[in-house]
């Protein structure tokens, strides 16, 4: 087969997987290419062994999953250029990479073809992909819509370039890109396989620009509301607003366009995605006080200064000077909890990442900041001006992200993420 | 590091211990809140307090435990009633004017000498030798790092004259492109020596302002108690990784001297150190080993780029560093200047 054969017999098969999968009970067997027959007791033992890689996550809807999901404990983040010459070639690849996405969420048996082909799927997770709780959310980059494409006027409007912040100490190498996929997995072998399929699926079209693995810390209690850790050792994620309550997300995270702008950006929102490279053995070196004084918050319960459990109010009404709470604590200029600041708030879904040493023998650790928000301006970057009057701004150094715009989901089976944008 | 917290325990415990010995439990500073003893019986004639001291007040510790057990509970930062406690006594701020005098002198007479080192630079320049005129900006630069815990102070002055905030790889368009960076930028990516000639003399003439700025300049006591591993922090961050010398890579001349100016910190601070924990051991052992490495690397008064060093020497330094940076860290809570207070509940209460 010629390369461009290969592509489209994928495409096609993929498609096929991913309608036959809507819908489908937990486990269920997908219609695919080829593989039809029942399954052996090898791999029956493999589906009753897959039970904890049942979770599921649908593809299609008004909104992308991976999004008010709540965070699985694998990510990947990876953007994408755009190299195609041509709109169509693009078209081509961004359904590619939906597709097979839909069908990699929502799971099935690997289709199998002529022997002296090679596999189309790698087959790193045995002959059925379980689903794993897995989500893929695409979003795109303003600079898809230059001229190369004919995007320009279906640009969102609040879609720009992540400009450097103060004390950003960005890589331009690290930054941007016209596609950004968002792989959220509870298992690292499904984050590591999808990201390997989707690339495989769209190679010379859309290319790799940057890359970030992270991971979720355990949850350790002491009660199941409890937040998880970041690398500084502090709870993190406290006062983010409830995803399950859909009227504020309205308000927060989902666009909603006025007139005159772009309508296919209803029910999208602008991701941020920020790696913030955590310099922890500086942090180390700072007394518990100095931390705790920095953050505002204790370090073993999560509780605000001054307080006893995580959730209670900081009550800076109380505090207006800072006596309590310093007022360039992290969590007061973060979320400053005035009448004023509520439409400023962002829902965050943060990883960890740690990714080998630096030159000097530090640990390059960090956060991989990931935030929804209907209006960057108004939200995020109001938000990010605040931050840096932080002390805590010493200890850490932005590197690398973006501003995208992830589009509604697909409507059905046929539809695909971003088709929106070429009507 | 057990190895350190070990060694503080084990002081506390001698001193702890020695104070049972003396006579009653009289309360060290940090078992205040402990108070003394609970006393009952006759007091026997070889020890008129034998028999009669039983448990520390207000707990149910032995007394024969006494040291041992605030030793052990100090080392998770509590005394014995329990409560949060710093270990030390505060040292008052005003013990710090004397050390921050002698530093600013000791700036003074670095400034002085990279004055003199970039005017040599202008001459070297003039001169159209740019293996002199490499050598010059290293000698220059090199100095100027000797600052070290001047850094911050100084806002847009030091930015011109470091040539950062133009940030790490500028474009030669940028007017904040000047300072040690633009020239050393221009000395090794092959740029006309004549041309970096103006960038020379505004440095020059930086270096003068901030000469007559220092001796005005404040720097509070923690925040100087801080700056010596701070100083080495932001080398190991931005030197030895490369990142503010891109062209030179003169990350091993940059570390050098800031670990010469964090000494010059530590050696002002060692008479308020003296006699409080075991900081200054620690401290002098591993500006030892950077001695030794650093007359190790260096050869006919350079040292290497931070490209050339070999496996071996990079662990050596990383290591050594890091090690440094551990022990120095122990130096601003050493001399904490006010004692800990809880942060006051929310809305007053208890």
């Amino acid at each position: 087969m010629k390369p461009i054969d290969r592509r489209q017999f994928l495409g096609r098969s993929a498609a096929v997987l991913g309608a036959g999968a809507v819908g489908l009970g937990v486990g269920a067997e997908v219609a695919s290419g080829s593989s039809s027959a029942a399954p052996s007791a090898e791999e029956a033992a493999e589906r009753v062994l897959a039970d904890e890689l049942a979770a599921r996550n649908g593809f299609e809807g008004l909104h992308q999953a991976g999004i008010l999901t709540p965070r699985q404990s694998n990510a990947a983040f990876v953007a994408l250029d755009a190299i195609a010459p041509r709109q169509n070639e693009l078209i081509e690849a961004l359904k590619e990479l939906s597709y097979r996405a839909a069908a990699l969420t929502q799971g099935g048996d690997v289709a199998e073809i002529e022997i002296d082909d090679p596999p189309p799927d790698s087959g790193l997770l045995g002959s059925y992909n379980a689903p794993d709780g897995l989500t893929v959310t695409i979003a795109f980059g303003s600079t898809l819509f230059d001229h190369r494409y004919g995007l320009a006027a279906a640009r969102p409007p609040g879609l720009t370039a992540m400009p450097a912040f103060a004390k950003d100490g960005l890589k331009p190498d690290r930054c941007h890109g016209d596609v950004m996929v968002s792989i959220c997995a509870d298992h690292r072998d499904t984050v590591v396989h999808t990201m390997r399929e989707l690339l495989r699926s769209t190679a010379g079209v859309l290319t790799p620009r940057w890359r970030v693995d992270g991971f979720q810390s355990a949850k350790r209690g002491p009660t199941p509301r409890s937040s998880t850790r970041n690398l500084f050792g502090f709870r993190d994620g406290t006062s983010n607003p409830d995803p399950t309550d859909a009227k504020l997300m309205d308000q927060l995270v989902w666009v909603q366009p006025a007139a005159g702008e772009p309508r296919w950006t209803a029910g999208g929102t602008y991701q941020v995605v920020r790696t913030i490279r955590m310099h922890v053995e500086f942090w180390d070196r700072v007394g518990m006080f100095e931390q705790t004084n920095m953050v505002g918050r204790d370090r073993v319960t999560g509780a605000p200064l001054g307080g006893t459990h995580e959730f209670e109010d900081p009550r800076y009404d109380l505090d207006p000077h800072g006596k309590r709470i310093p007022l360039s604590a992290h969590i007061r200029l973060a979320n400053p909890r005035t009448p004023e600041t509520e439409d400023q708030r962002i829902l965050r879904r943060p990883y960890n990442y740690d990714r080998g040493l630096d030159e000097a023998g530090n640990l390059d650790q960090g956060l991989l900041f990931v935030a929804f928000n209907q209006d960057i301006p108004r939200q995020f970057e109001t938000v990010q001006k605040r931050l840096e009057e932080e002390e805590m701004a010493d200890y850490i150094t932005p590197v690398g992200g973006g501003y995208y715009f992830a589009p509604r989901a697909p409507a059905g089976s046929g539809d695909w993420v971003g088709s929106g944008m070429f009507a | 590091m057990p190895t350190r917290w070990f060694l503080v325990g084990a002081v506390l415990v001698v001193v702890a211990f020695g104070v049972f010995l003396g006579s009653a439990l009289t309360p060290s500073h940090s078992d205040g809140q402990a108070g003394g003893t609970d006393s009952e019986g006759p007091a026997s004639v070889a020890n008129p307090l034998a028999g009669r001291i039983t448990k520390v007040v207000g707990t149910d510790v032995p007394a024969a435990r006494f040291g041992e057990e605030a030793a052990a509970r100090e080392d998770f930062g509590e005394n014995l009633a329990g409560e949060k406690i710093s270990d030390i006594l505060p040292i008052s701020a005003r013990r710090f004017e004397k050390p921050v005098r002698e530093y600013k002198a000791y700036a003074h007479g670095w400034i002085e000498r990279t004055i003199e080192d970039a005017k040599g630079l202008g001459g070297a320049l003039a001169g159209g030798s740019r293996a002199a005129a490499r050598r010059a900006w290293e000698k220059a630069w090199g100095d100027y790092m000797h600052l070290g815990a001047d850094y911050g102070l100084f806002g847009e002055l030091e930015e011109e004259l470091d040539g950062t905030a133009s940030g790490p790889k500028a474009s030669p368009s940028n007017p904040e492109f000047v300072g040690f960076r633009r020239l050393e930028w221009g000395l090794w990516t092959g740029r006309p020596l004549p041309s970096l000639l103006p960038y020379d003399r505004r440095l020059v003439a930086g270096l003068k302002r901030l000469r007559a700025a220092v001796p005005g300049v404040e720097i509070d006591a923690l925040d100087y108690a801080t700056r010596g591993h701070e100083i080495v922090e932001d080398a190991q961050r931005d030197l030895l990784n490369g990142m503010d010398v891109p062209w030179s890579h003169q990350g091993v001349l940059g570390t050098a001297a800031a670990v010469a100016s964090a000494e010059e910190v530590f050696k002002t601070l060692k008479p308020l150190l003296s006699g409080r924990e075991n900081t200054e051991p620690e401290v002098e052992y591993w500006l030892l080993r950077l001695h030794g490495l650093f007359a190790s690397l260096r050869h006919d008064g350079r040292y290497p780029s931070t490209t050339q060093m070999g496996t071996a020497e990079r662990e050596r330094m990383n290591g050594y560093v890091a090690g440094a940076l551990g022990a120095l860290q122990m130096v601003p809570s050493t001399l904490e200047t006010e004692p800990y207070k809880a942060p006051p509940s929310i809305g007053g209460r208890g």
